[in-house]
């Protein structure tokens, strides 16, 4: 009883802490909105793909926590697309930043159990 | 007592959610520290009985705190288990220099406690209360 009762109390910790990281998950994720306009308009630059590179494994190594597993993943694939030697695919990063921003703004309240999109 | 872990990870929320799962849910104390640096300085101060930490932070990064608590008398003997989100390419680059296991990022703060405790051979606090709980019904 008593762990699932500390179950319980972490479930609840974690939906505080998921209310002060959201802005900072949609931060993140416009930072990446703005490395693909750049990408778009021939602006890239090393220092932008640093920084979008780190935004995105932020993002990665976060949401899942909060159960946004599939949103997770997304920033994941975003980050391996930006770790390749050549310039990343612009529809694909498209694809991927944009179910990333759905994924991120349908979740008010985290959950462990599941996520998910409907594109 | 219970006991003590240290989380060093420059992500305030991993800290946060590392925290809260692995003293509610596991009843461990613990410590953090958001920096390398940082982790080192309370690695040598508090002594815990063992430390998380991420691979991946600016200045000192995970590889490079590794190696100096490795190379350090009063910390070399903690057990540091390495938080990543590679783990296929590291876990066996890390165990060589020294980890003692590698925990993959994101990780469910439900499982956490357990996952710390089966890579340092420790049993899990709670789970004889499970038992007691159920032997009780």
């Amino acid at each position: 009883m008593t762990r699932q009762r500390n179950e319980e109390k972490v479930r609840a910790a974690l939906e505080k802490v998921w209310l002060n990281s959201r802005p900072e998950a949609l931060s993140g994720l416009a930072t990446l909105e703005g490395f693909l306009e750049a990408l778009r308009s021939g602006r890239t630059n090393e220092e932008r793909l640093g920084i979008a590179l780190s935004a995105a494994h932020r993002l990665s190594g976060s949401l899942g926590m909060f159960g946004l597993s599939e949103a997770s993943s997304c920033a994941g694939e975003i980050e391996a697309l930006l770790c390749q030697e050549s310039a990343p695919d612009i529809t694909v990063m498209a694809g991927l930043v944009r179910r990333l921003r759905i994924l991120i703004e349908e979740t008010q309240v985290p959950t462990r159990t599941q996520d998910k999109c409907d594109l | 007592m219970p006991r003590s872990l240290l989380v060093i990870d420059d992500d305030r929320d991993i800290r946060q959610v590392a925290k809260t799962s692995l003293e509610l849910v596991g009843g461990f104390h613990v410590i953090v520290a958001d920096s390398g640096q940082r982790g080192l300085t309370l690695a040598h101060e508090a002594r815990p009985d063992a430390i998380i930490l991420d691979l991946m932070m600016p200045d000192l990064d995970g590889r490079k705190t590794l190696a100096q608590l490795k190379r350090t008398p009063e910390t070399a003997s903690i057990p540091v288990i390495m938080l990543t989100a590679k783990v296929q390419a590291d876990r066996q680059e890390l165990v060589g220099q020294g980890a003692a296991g590698v925990l993959v990022k994101p990780f469910d703060p439900m499982q956490l406690p357990d996952q710390v405790c089966q890579i340092l051979g420790w049993v899990p606090s709670g789970k004889d209360e499970d038992r007691s709980d159920a032997a009780e019904k």
